[in-house]
């Protein structure tokens, strides 16, 4: 296997035809934003050919795999690939977590007054700047509790004080899926145990288990969003709302793109693709599930409690 | 999909053939020198494209008063410009010179991951298309400067800001994919017998330029998913009504944008220590601290983003200590220089084409490097900030910096991609009409920023009238010298006399071994350990 | 100083995550080892960490981070 050559593929399509896809659907969906009627559709349109492409490219890469016509070099390169793409990805969630870090230390204090330095404006009297608001209501501000905003009688304590309305409650939800999402790592790091043993029906087990804690963790947090909009804290709910949603929204997405990916290595485990010395396509997808996973502690901690 | 059995044959067979014919060659293509093509004369189309843009801008400022464009209209061609210029000329022309270039230079037959390759290349097309294709839309092309700045980007933008932000989102894909790719080669494709310390300097800076555009790159992702998010769903990451604040889209830009400047220049370090070991006709001073030079600039890049910043909101203490560790930037800096000019010294010198950019590279690369220095002052920038001088020096780091690199690179192996050389006597009344040119074009523009007059404005007080005459002449002389490199290329091309393997009789490096034309696949079988240290840099 | 001690474990998670990353690009069978003990290690910490926020919090030791008002039915002439 490692004596031949580096095996340099001779033609592709499959590029070109991922680039005219992924066009459309960034074109139908700048549209369907502006209120275009074809919108939707094109984007729609674009996704299905990025699918085709992923379909066709992956399966062509496997297909070459398991014909044996890779050596270790070849191997070697797609592990460096993988690992530095996933490292771009911690990048992208960084920008996300800075953000979140930044406005809860320093912008949202700014706002309230904190260190007294120039950047840091008075507002009006008695405004006490809180993470936890949702927007800067203004006096006088009816809320749908009925309350009304009235920061004189409440000093120093701000909004909080006013409406102490449990939206996401740690204890709830959050939990649960926290322990799912946890449950899953334990279950895949079984399965893992499993491949490298060679016990090929324990593997398929433990990753069914996976992939329906995966499942299940993101059927609850559809829940979650609908219980978090129903008691009015929406994506437009001031920087709270913004770095929630956008963070545990694309925690989600990922989850989502990890589940199928799950699903494409349960179908090759079947198609025994995979032995105890030689699954790097498991163990690509293991190691980016564990990714997205401590992702969500992050989350877990970061956005919920700390 | 092909049945299994019809990809191992295909895959064998094919393994040696030479290119196709046709349109098809270069959409089909997974060979690293066609991609590479592909990139330079990509990269070259949008340098006229950006390279028109300028020279609307500065005919506008021709003379005080507004004359040709509307002001709606100036401010886009400022914008596109930069963006042109940075996402669609420079970076490219890099990624193709690293294409070309790495997998000679390391030994390898071709790129890591070949597909993938051409997958970067091909998006490139379209998101310049996209970007391209805002200025015919209803609002006109972004116009709020090329490091789009919340809430001018947000709450103040024409609807073709969201087909802007897309495009951004496909060159960033092409970009982590392209390092990415040069990475998995550096790494894994490099001849058995060459140790890291073996490898010559371009290939250590596109390693370390690599690492800055994967930490980079999707940083950049990042801000424009919250100004789309911003601009279409409400949220509040930019906007202090809702507790965001439109400082932080700053930080977050800037935390991509200094690591991008470096981007930009550290493979242009790695072209001139090529080029000037070989006109010295000495290996090159200081091998192993240029690479650790590099590898400290890399790094430092990533903590000093906010001296962009000085004016718009920061601590005392936050000043403070992005004014030092921008500060500490010039030590590598400087290192990389004295080893350039360590290395002429006592040398035995010829000023071929691609010497002479180098060496215009080091002395106007410095000019550029000290003005930045002058920036990173925190109490004086409060002086330049936003000013022309501004404009100045990032034009004299990206245009005699990594301009000046490219065209260097372009002259030093053009023989070894086409088999051709050049005709020497025009390349030089080509370098002479650049140099002198350009140095007209932005060395006033430093005067213009010190005596006030501030950036992006189609418009400007009388006083500045003399210099900015003065700058758009010499505008209009840099923007024709490209005629003249047009030319000279394409008649390198067609009717250049035969090159030799190795033209330039002091170069080193395994891409000299090879065919005067470099073979469609090289390097099938590594090279060997004596032949590599020849070869090598370090020794 | 339990947020100092939950800081420390998600620091510890990512190392285990980073090593494990090591492991899967160096590939073979040594990779493999060190890829899934690294894993180990990370799915290890991770429970211990999510039982400890959750015993901190029913201790009161920490404070969830999620009291909020509602949405104000009306824009109030001072907010824009």
């Amino acid at each position: 296997m490692s004596e031949q050559e580096y095996y340099v593929p001779h033609g592709t399509y499959w590029p070109i035809i991922g680039s005219i896809g992924i066009s459309t659907l960034f074109i139908g969906l700048a549209n369907q934003m502006h209120g275009v009627e074809w919108g939707g559709s094109v984007m729609g349109l674009g996704f299905a050919i990025l699918v085709f492409m992923m379909f066709g490219w992956f399966g062509q890469v496997v297909n070459e795999s398991t014909n044996g016509i890779y050596n270790k070099q070849v191997d070697r390169s797609f592990r460096w690939g993988m690992s530095w793409f996933i490292f771009s990805e911690v990048m992208f969630f960084a920008a996300f977590f800075g953000a979140l870090f930044y406005a809860r230390a320093l912008s949202v204090p700014w706002l309230g007054g904190a260190d007294n330095n120039i950047f840091t404006p008075d507002l009006w009297n008695a405004f006490s700047a809180s993470w936890h608001q949702m927007a800067f209501l203004a006096p006088g501000t009816e809320l749908q509790s009925g309350t009304v905003m009235s920061f004189p009688e409440v000093p120093a304590t701000g909004i909080e004080t006013a409406t102490p309305a449990m939206v996401v409650d740690p204890w709830g939800l959050p939990a649960l899926n926290t322990g799912l999402l946890l449950a899953s790592g334990v279950t895949l790091t079984f399965a893992h145990h499993a491949l490298r043993a060679g016990h090929r029906n324990q593997i398929v087990g433990w990753l069914v288990a996976t992939i329906a804690l995966g499942v299940a963790f993101l059927g609850f947090q559809v829940m979650e969003y609908g219980h978090a909009y129903a008691d009015g804290l929406k994506l437009t709910s001031g920087i709270y709302g913004s770095t929630f949603y956008m963070l545990t929204g694309f925690h989600g997405f990922h989850v989502t793109v990890g589940a199928i990916m799950l699903t494409v290595i349960l179908y090759r485990v079947q198609k025994g693709h995979f032995d105890a010395d030689n699954h790097f396509g498991f163990e690509g997808v293991a190691w980016y599930w564990h990714f997205v996973d401590v992702v969500w502690l992050g989350l877990f901690v970061f956005v919920y409690w700390l | 999909m092909t049945t299994a059995t019809d990809t191992t044959a295909t895959g064998h067979a094919d393994h040696h053939h030479g290119p196709e014919k046709g349109l098809m060659r270069w959409i089909k293509t997974t060979n690293h020198k066609d991609i590479g093509t592909l990139y330079l004369w990509f990269a070259f189309t949008m340098v006229l494209i950006g390279g028109a843009m300028a020279m609307v801008i500065r005919m506008e400022l021709f003379q005080p008063g507004l004359q040709l464009v509307d002001p709606h209209f100036f401010n886009q061609m400022t914008t596109m410009h930069g963006l042109i210029m940075v996402f669609g000329a420079i970076m490219p022309a890099f990624v193709g010179l690293g294409n070309w270039l790495i997998p000679m230079m390391v030994g390898a037959p071709d790129m890591a991951l070949p597909r993938m390759n051409n997958w970067s290349f091909w998006i490139l097309p379209f998101a310049g298309g996209i970007l391209l294709s805002t200025f015919f839309m209803e609002g006109g092309a972004p116009a709020f400067g090329w490091t789009f700045y919340a809430p001018l980007s947000t709450t103040f933008a024409p609807d073709s800001t969201d087909f802007f932000i897309f495009a951004v989102h496909l060159l960033g894909f092409s970009s982590i994919m392209g390092a990415i790719n040069i990475i998995a080669t550096v790494l894994n494709m490099r001849a058995p017998e060459m140790k890291l310390m073996d490898m010559p300097l371009f290939v250590w800076t596109w390693l370390i330029t690599s690492f800055l555009l994967i930490g980079a790159m999707p940083v950049l992702a990042g801000a424009v998913t919250m100004m789309l998010t911003d601009r279409n769903f409400g949220t509040a990451f930019f906007d202090a009504t809702g507790g965001g604040d439109p400082v932080m889209f700053q930080h977050i830009f800037w935390f991509f944008g200094h690591p991008e400047v470096y981007i930009m220049i550290l493979p242009a370090f790695g072209v001139v220590s090529h080029i000037i070991p070989t006109f010295a006709r000495k290996p090159l001073f200081g091998y192993s601290s240029m690479v650790y030079a590099t590898a400290s600039i890399a790094f430092l890049s990533y903590i000093v983003w906010a001296h962009h910043m000085f004016l718009t909101g920061m601590p005392v203490a936050g000043e403070l200590y992005f004014m030092y560790a921008t500060m500490m930037i010039a030590v590598p800096t400087g290192v990389k220089v004295f080893n350039w000019i360590a290395t002429m010294w006592k040398g035995s010198m010829t000023f071929e084409t691609p010497m002479l950019w180098a060496i215009s590279f080091v002395f106007l690369f410095t000019i550029g490097g000290f003005s930045g220095l002058m920036l990173g002052i925190a109490p004086a920038d409060i002086q330049y900030h936003d000013t022309y001088f501004v404009v100045a020096h990032f034009h004299y780091v990206l245009v005699t910096g990594a301009l000046w690199s490219i065209i260097a690179a372009t002259f030093y192996w053009l023989p070894k991609w086409t088999g051709k050389m050049y005709n020497e006597g025009l390349a030089k009344v080509h370098f002479w009409w650049a140099v002198i040119s350009v140095n007209v074009l932005f060395f006033p523009q430093h005067f213009l920023g010190l005596a006030g007059m501030p950036r992006r404005i189609p418009d400007y007080a009388l006083q500045f009238a003399d210099f900015n005459m003065i700058s758009s002449i010499g505008g209009f002389a840099f923007g024709a010298s490209f005629i003249l490199f047009t030319y000279i290329i394409i008649d390198a091309i067609r009717n250049g006399e035969p090159a030799t393997k190795r033209p330039w009789e002091g170069a080193k490096g395994l891409e000299w071994t090879l065919d005067p034309k470099a073979e469609y696949h090289s390097f099938n079988k590594p090279p060997s350990r004596k032949l590599i240290e020849q070869e090598s840099q370090n020794s | 100083m339990t947020e100092i001690v939950v800081v420390i474990i998600i620091v510890a998670i990512l190392v285990a995550l980073g090593f494990g990353l090591i492991g899967m690009v160096k590939g073979g069978r040594e990779g493999s080892d060190k890829m899934f003990k690294s894993l180990v290690t990370r799915v290890t910490l991770s429970v211990l960490l999510f039982l400890l926020v959750l015993f901190s919090g029913y201790m009161g030791w920490i404070e969830p981070n999620v009291v909020m008002v509602d949405a104000p039915v009306a824009q109030s002439p001072a907010q824009k």
